[in-house]
């Protein structure tokens, strides 16, 4: 027997599913002083460090987007200087810029230290910025550049980044640094909150993708649904859009937007403005030698040269000059220079922007031609956009540069009209004097930093170009820190763009095959933002460099590719060999294939200078498929993972473009012939939350859909550095465990540092009737020993500065005085008021006291005018009670204002009532339904009572079949005291979860399957049926009753219905709406439906004339106090005269006229709003009568 | 019923076989009694058998990572030794003192404090229980001697904590338990067919024999069904937490259950009249209330005109109306007037 069971212990601690606490408490103690425990993290949040530090480095991003702003104008048009005629000419540029680390402002002069570190920003409430400075160059004419240092403000800063002082910090520096032990960095702390800009996903770069569009036919007559679109990105990834468009009559124009405006051109001008060219390269660089005889194309391409006849440009040279002098005003450019040069630099700043060569750019635009016109006979299927193959992520660090750029040429731009309207303004502009200059500068919007503060703050980007994006807001989101499970997540997800949550079709929600190994398929929310938010697979990598191919063009001509520069082209090469959007050469179909799989031996391999990241992408001929080709694509922003490459069986980077013509086997026995790699493990597929479902395998697909969601919702540990943070509302399961069945990730991730449920006896069973309906009843017992308690640290600012308009201080923490000369009266009141709040504020300071109990109305602290030495009181707002749990005295930035805000952190308890939602990982949520007797519960043989009991019918319709298994396999781990592996795919028909799991079960001397006999704990009398009893992982979900219960008798009402208000935080009502109303209606019950539509909602009482039938016309009386107030109706009263006084029915109004008669009034009761729409139709000029019987 | 009469009968009555005792656990075979009598003793033994156990906390100082809140909970939890409690103390409740005093409760004292780098580790021993407490010490049952771990302090931390140690019932708080778990079972072999168990192919394979199925005969092959057999023999096994012995759980059990039982015939003689129940039970009446329980009786429907007062109609805003009977009008004719009274005595 004992040998037995040893096998069972030892074949499950072989997997890496091993509870580590011992280690993980030697961690908590000791944090390593060399590098973290859990790399993996890090490697999950590398995108978005990644991409800051792109931007950032030296000779990164920015420092290309500089240099591709280049050089502004003005000219002063003063003295007319010979030259040009336009008078002096400033030239001004951006040479360099600077952005330093946070540190304290100058205008501190006492502070020792004086870096600011994150953890200071988080409880402060502030910002997370460094300097930002730019090296701003001008000069006069062709005068010596000048140079000036300009601030721009303070730049908010990536945590983590290259600019962050917490960067390549040890765990154990880390927490000297107050943060978590495993801090990753990716988001900004922005005002005290933790924001990150979130991964969108963009059309992939420099590919030329056939789009079939039905809006592209709106762009004018005669054009059709048809058109090759390619979005350029430059080195400094900034990117540009052109589309070349199919017209009806065979016709091709090209488009782009500048300035979120949209211009069309004839493509032909733009080839000939290219390159010198003619006629005949051009037909011959579409028509391949073996499509001479195609007269599809070639018609077209005849029109296509005949029509651009009509200009008349022929050498490029004219053409130059007619494109520049087109776009002149469009492009802003300096008056002095001549139109060719504008014609240059709209190629440069707009044609291919990727490509630097103008014979690339025309290449790659004839391919374009070529493209489209295949797409049109119909050879070519156009490419879906929505694929992931066709798709890339614009990663935050990389818009965050974007905007920095397009900022940056504002402010030239802002100089520029600074001047103009100084001279506008007559003052007096002298461009050589550095005074001048000086002045001028002072008068420049240099705010860059703030601009993006705002950006991060908002979510909204305000950008003259709009940065070639489709939408302008929710570019940011706060990384929420509910628990660790949706922390994460926030750093994986990608989001499609909000430009397509408001598309009616749901074409782009759907899960492709293409996404296959890149996005999860189980991850993503159920309702609106269904399919367009998706997490990136835990595997999943973004590249965030260009890589070095300098040697794949060469490389690919020793391999048979003929070179796209040497003309003719064979007339058997014709498939395109495109590197990141450059046609490098042509290729036979015959050698295409080689040409791929070399390429790809040799990347494998890391020879031949074959970076290992390259994509390749090659595209087989095939019948009316995807245009063929062979595409390389070596630069930022796409998608990777890796798998096994069998040739080698090592491993290999793959991409989205490529992986649909590769053949991918996903486990080592399913290798099949031409397979050419195989995954390294099925898992690789789901992203971080969704590999943490157990046996997600055994369950319905929607119900891991369901887990990933509450999963994030749970309410865990969101770290440890708790004392160190200010978030709003944080929530904290107090009794957390490290799951019993989990996957061997879980830690990998490092996921028990942040314990997400409690391991739960679970029994299944229809006991008391309170488990219906997704109910689910709780063990007293297991309540009062800890199940489930929770606590929501709230943080509350209190801010004098925003009570006073004044700016330097007027009010002051504290206790004010009575007034001097006061009388005894308002002393004694004075002393009365400090006596009574004594016990509860600091009597000294008037601020709170730690570990107070606060109910609502409670004075948190005390201020007072120090002018008048008034006293005020901040008071506890929130219907909870709350302990104060840490208060903070918070000063300005500079640090010479006395206190003007404190911070005060609330805890409030939670533990688990009736109503609480719970659930299982396996989206099974339920709700408490009642706290039963630990006595009353029922029990098994060995005195075991369950902490929860679900009701069976939880399971056929949803079949969750993977908690079952959970339950045997928590119930297996706890008799033997190991932890379970629940790596889904593990398990098959051979060899079943239930016999490996129900083989541990009766080693332990358990049923085989997971039942027990239990018996009524009420009467003792042993169950009819056995019950599944086992060990499953519980999650309390933070959707409590406390915050939703809401209820009232009378309340506040709308001023205006008088009917009572909406909403909980207002004391509002419930709508008893047309639905509850029809149903009262049913059950005939009138009285009800008039108690609560009028009763007890806008009941009123008013005088209706019976005469008229009108309410308004109803008028009190005013008899000089002589006589009660009567209500008269003025409609069907006469005037009255002197002589007419003391008649009956005589009567005066407030004014003093006089009426006779009018007196059949009565009152009525009516619903207010009545009386409201008889006011709105009288506006109307429609009058209201109403009988009035008997 | 039958269980009763055994009892009473003197010559056939419960048998106690004890199979192990030790400190913590009492395994016995309860047999000769009937089903209700057998889980009445595991209910009590579960739920009302007093104990001592920290119910209040001054919190004088507490600057641990804890809150006061989940320290006093932790604190709570802590078994305290309470042997015959009864004796020697109150229920706060019934005792004449306001708050707590030294008939109704034990004080204990923690103090701690980190001075040194090293943490500092707060046990359970640490409860220091004032002096002159005839009971109260923390049950330290793991082989140090340390009892279990209340919390850990950091350079500087401290606590100073006045805990006041109540005496209570499991029923009320499961603080205040006695036993961790009572094992319960009988019939290991099923011959009641109480239970229908379960299986894939062969419920005789599938199915693990029980721990106690020596203590039975297993069932002659073709064995007819006894289907007037009721389970006579149980085997429990009491496991304490420490606070007290399992032999005492189970005494204080058997005396409350009596109490119990005393109280329902006490009840039940008031009403039927004295002597009818009288005759049957013999039961010790001592002490018990003997106002305590009138028979059933639904609130406010006792009296003879209870329902009656529905004819005085109701008030309504719309000043529908009082005593004269002239209710709200419905289709039916007025609430008051007539209708519904008739169906009424």
């Amino acid at each position: 027997m004992p040998s037995t069971k040893k096998s069972v212990v030892a074949r499950s601690s072989a997997g890496k599913a091993a509870f580590d606490t011992i280690n993980r408490e030697k961690r908590f103690r000791n944090p390593p002083a060399d590098k973290t425990a859990f790399p993996a993290l890090q490697e999950a949040i590398r995108p978005h460090v990644d991409s800051w530090n792109a931007v950032f480095r030296e000779g990164g991003c920015l420092h290309q987007a500089i240099q591709e702003i280049g050089e502004k104008t003005v000219f002063d048009r003063l003295d007319g200087n010979a030259e040009t005629g336009y008078g002096n000419k400033l030239t001004v540029r951006i040479a360099n810029y600077y952005l330093g680390k946070s540190m304290l402002s100058s205008r501190d002069k006492t502070a020792m230290k004086r870096e600011i570190y994150p953890a200071e920003c988080r409880e402060r409430h502030s910002s997370y910025r460094g300097q930002l400075q730019l090296e701003l160059h001008y000069k006069v004419n062709n005068g010596e550049w000048q140079k000036e240092y300009r601030d721009c403000g303070l730049l908010p800063l990536m945590v983590m980044g290259n600019r962050c002082h917490l960067e390549n910090m040890s765990p154990k520096a880390l927490v000297d640094h107050k943060e978590e032990s495993e801090e990753l960095g990716g988001y900004f702390v922005v005002s005290g909150n933790e924001k990150l800009i979130r991964m969108l996903i963009v059309n992939r770069r420099n590919y030329a993708m056939a789009v079939v569009r039905s809006s592209y036919a709106k762009r004018g007559p005669s054009y059709t649904n048809m058109g090759v679109q390619i979005r350029s990105v430059r080195p400094d990834q900034s990117c540009m859009t052109n589309v070349i468009h199919y017209l009806t009559d065979g016709n091709i124009t090209f488009r782009f937007s500048w300035r979120k405006r949209e211009y069309l051109v004839p493509v032909m001008m733009i080839l000939k403005a290219l390159v010198d060219t003619n006629d005949r390269e051009i037909f011959e660089g579409v028509v391949g030698l073996d499509q001479r005889e195609d007269t599809f194309l070639t018609d077209r391409m005849e029109l296509l040269l005949r029509t651009y006849k009509v200009y008349g440009l022929y050498s490029r040279h004219e053409t130059l000059a007619y494109l520049g002098d087109k776009f002149r005003i469009v492009m802003q450019v300096s008056p002095d220079i001549s139109d060719v040069e504008v014609g240059k630099l709209f190629l440069r700043k707009i044609v291919l922007v990727n490509l630097q060569d103008d014979g690339d750019k025309f290449r790659q635009l004839l391919f374009m031609i070529k493209k489209l016109y295949s797409l049109v006979a119909g050879t070519c299927a156009a490419d879906n956009v929505d694929a992931a193959q066709h798709q890339e992520v614009l990663l935050g660090g990389f818009l965050y540069g974007q905007i920095l750029k397009e900022k940056i040429e504002e402010y030239l731009l802002n100089i520029r009209s600074q001047i103009r309207s100084d001279l506008m303004g007559g003052v007096k502009v002298e461009l050589n004097s550095p005074q001048y200059m000086r002045k001028m500068l002072g008068k420049v919007n240099e705010r860059i930093g703030e601009s993006l503060h705002y950006f991060l703050s908002t979510g909204n980007l305000s950008s003259p170009s709009g940065l070639d994006l489709q939408q302008t807001t929710g570019f940011t989101v706060v990384a929420e820190k509910l628990n660790f499970y949706r922390y994460i997540s926030h750093f994986r997800m990608v989001h499609r763009g909000s430009f397509f949550a408001q598309l009616k079709t749901t074409t782009v929600r759907k899960l492709l095959p293409e996404s296959w190994g890149f996005l999860c398929p189980v991850h993503t929310p159920d309702g609106s933002p269904c399919g367009l938010l998706n997490h990136l697979a835990h595997k999943c990598h973004i590249a965030t460099t260009t890589s070095d191919c300098s040697s794949i063009p060469p490389l690919i001509l020793t391999l048979g590719v003929h070179s796209a520069k040497v003309l003719p082209v064979p007339a058997d090469a014709t498939l395109s060999v495109q590197l990141d959007g450059r046609v490098l050469g042509w290729c036979s179909p015959r050698d295409a294939r080689r040409v791929a799989d070399t390429l790809r031996f040799y990347k494998v391999e890391e020879t031949h200078g074959v970076p290992k990241d390259l994509e390749i992408g090659y595209v087989p001929i095939s019948n009316g498929g995807q245009y063929p080709g062979i595409y390389l694509f070596s630069q930022e922003a796409r998608m990777i993972r890796p798998v096994k490459y069998i040739p080698l069986d090592k491993e290999d980077f793959v991409g989205p473009f490529e992986q649909p013509f590769l053949n991918i086997a996903v486990t080592e026995p399913e290798i099949k012939n031409n397979d050419s790699h195989v995954e390294f493990d099925p898992t690789n597929i789901l992203s971080i939350v969704a590999n943490m479902t157990p046996f997600s395998d055994f369950n319905q697909s929607p119900r891991n859909m369901y887990q990933c969601q509450m999963g994030k919702q749970t309410m865990g540990t969101p770290g440890t550095a708790i004392r160190h943070r200010t978030d709003n509302k944080m929530y904290i399961l107090q009794t957390g465990q490290s799951p019993i069945v989990r996957a061997p990730l879980y830690n990998t991730y490092g996921l028990d540092n942040f314990p997400n449920g409690m391991n739960a006896v679970v029994a299944v069973i229809a006991y008391t009737g309170y488990d219906m309906d997704d109910a689910m009843i709780l063990n007293k017992s297991a309540h009062e020993r800890g199940f489930g308690y929770g606590t929501v640290y709230k943080t509350e600012k209190y801010d004098l500065a925003e009570k006073s308009k004044s700016k330097t201080p007027v009010l002051a923490f504290g206790w004010g005085w009575a007034a001097i000369g006061a009388d005894q009266n308002a002393l004694a009141k004075y002393k009365a008021m400090r006596d009574k709040y004594n016990g509860t504020l600091d009597d000294m300071d008037g601020l709170p006291m730690v570990g107070q109990r606060v109910v609502e109305g409670d004075p948190i602290a005390v201020y007072h005018n120090m002018g008048t030495g008034e006293t005020f009181f901040f008071k506890y707002k929130g219907s909870e009670g709350a302990y104060v749990e840490e208060v903070r005295l918070l000063g300005n930035d500079v640090g010479d204002s006395i206190c003007q805000a404190i911070s005060v952190k609330f805890r409030i308890t939670r533990s688990p009532v009736i109503g609480d939602k719970f659930s299982s990982r396996h989206g099974q949520k339920g709700v408490c339904s009642q706290k039963w007797p630990a006595v009353d519960m029922p029990f098994s043989e060995s005195g075991i009572q369950p902490d929860v009991i679900i009701n069976p019918h939880a399971f056929p319709s949803r079949m969750t079949i993977g908690m079952f298994v959970e339950s045997m396999a928590g119930k297996a781990g706890a008799l033997h005291g190991f932890a379970q592996d629940s790596t889904p795919f593990k398990f098959n028909e051979d060899h079943t979860a239930v016999e490996y799991f129900g083989h541990q079960l009766k080693e332990a001397g358990y049923n085989y399957y997971g039942n027990e006999p239990m018996y009524s704990g009420i009467t003792g009398q042993e169950f009819h049926a056995d019950i599944y009893l086992g060990v499953v992982y519980y999650q309390r979900l933070r959707h409590m009753v406390n915050d939703k219960y809401q209820v009232r008798s009378t309340g506040p009402v709308d001023s205006r219905t008088r009917q009572p208000v909406k909403g909980r935080k207002r004391m509002g009502g419930l709508r008893i709406g047309e639905m509850e109303r029809d149903s009262l209606l049913a059950h005939g019950t009138a009285f009800l439906v008039q108690d609560r539509l009028l009763n007890c909602s806008d009941y009123h009482q008013t005088w209706v004339c019976r005469g008229c039938g009108s309410f308004l016309s109803t008028t009190p009386t005013v008899n000089g106090g002589e006589r009660r107030a009567e209500v008269r109706c003025r409609r069907c009263a006469v005037k009255a005269s002197e002589f007419d006084v003391g008649k009956k029915g005589y009567w005066e109004d407030g004014l003093g006229n006089r009426y006779l008669g009018g007196s059949d009034t009565t009152i009525v009761v009516i619903p207010y709003v009545l009386k409201y729409l008889d006011v709105e139709l009288l506006a109307m000029g429609i009058q209201m009568k109403y009988d009035v019987s008997p | 019923m039958d269980g009763f009469d055994m009892m009473d009968s003197g010559t056939d009555g419960p048998i106690v076989t004890i199979r192990k005792a030790d400190a913590m656990h009492a395994d016995f075979v309860l047999s000769n009694v009937d089903l209700a009598f057998a889980n009445s003793i595991r209910r009590i033994i579960l739920a009302e058998v007093p104990t001592l156990a920290i119910d209040l906390v001054e919190v004088i100082a507490n600057s641990s990572v804890l809150p006061d809140e989940l320290l006093s909970h932790r604190l709570g939890l802590i078994p305290l030794e309470s042997s015959n409690i009864d004796e020697k103390m109150l229920y706060t409740r019934d005792c004449d003192c306001d708050g707590y005093c030294e008939r109704c409760s034990v004080v204990l004292t923690l103090v701690a404090k980190c001075t040194g780098d090293q943490n500092v580790t707060v046990y359970a021993r640490d409860l220091a229980v004032a002096a002159g407490a005839q009971l109260g010490n923390p049950v330290l049952s793991d082989e140090a001697g340390k009892g279990s771990i209340i919390c850990k302090l950091r350079k500087g931390q401290e606590l100073n904590l006045k805990c006041i140690a109540k005496k209570g019932i499991a029923k009320e708080h499961a603080k205040w338990q006695p036993c961790a778990a009572v094992s319960f079972e009988y019939d290991p072999h099923n011959k009641l067919k109480h239970v229908d168990y379960w299986y894939e192919t062969d419920a005789k394979t599938e199915w693990p024999k029980s721990a106690n199925a020596p203590w039975e005969e297993p069932p002659a092959e073709n064995e007819p069904f006894d289907f007037s057999a009721v389970p006579t023999k149980f085997y429990i096994d009491v496991e304490t937490v420490g606070s007290l012995q399992p032999d005492e759980v189970l005494r204080q059990g058997i005396k409350y259950l009596q109490e119990k039982l005393a109280t329902v015939i006490a009840g039940v003689n008031k009403t039927a009249g004295a002597g009818a129940g009288g005759a049957n039970g013999g039961g010790d009446v001592n002490g018990m209330d003997q106002d305590g329980y009138g028979g059933a009786r639904s609130p406010d429907m006792g009296d003879a005109n209870g329902y009656r007062n529905f004819n005085d109609g109701y008030v309504t805003p719309y000043g529908g109306a009082g005593g004269g009977g002239a209710g709200a009008q419905t289709p039916f004719g007025g609430y008051g007037g007539g209708g519904y009274s008739n169906g009424w005595p």
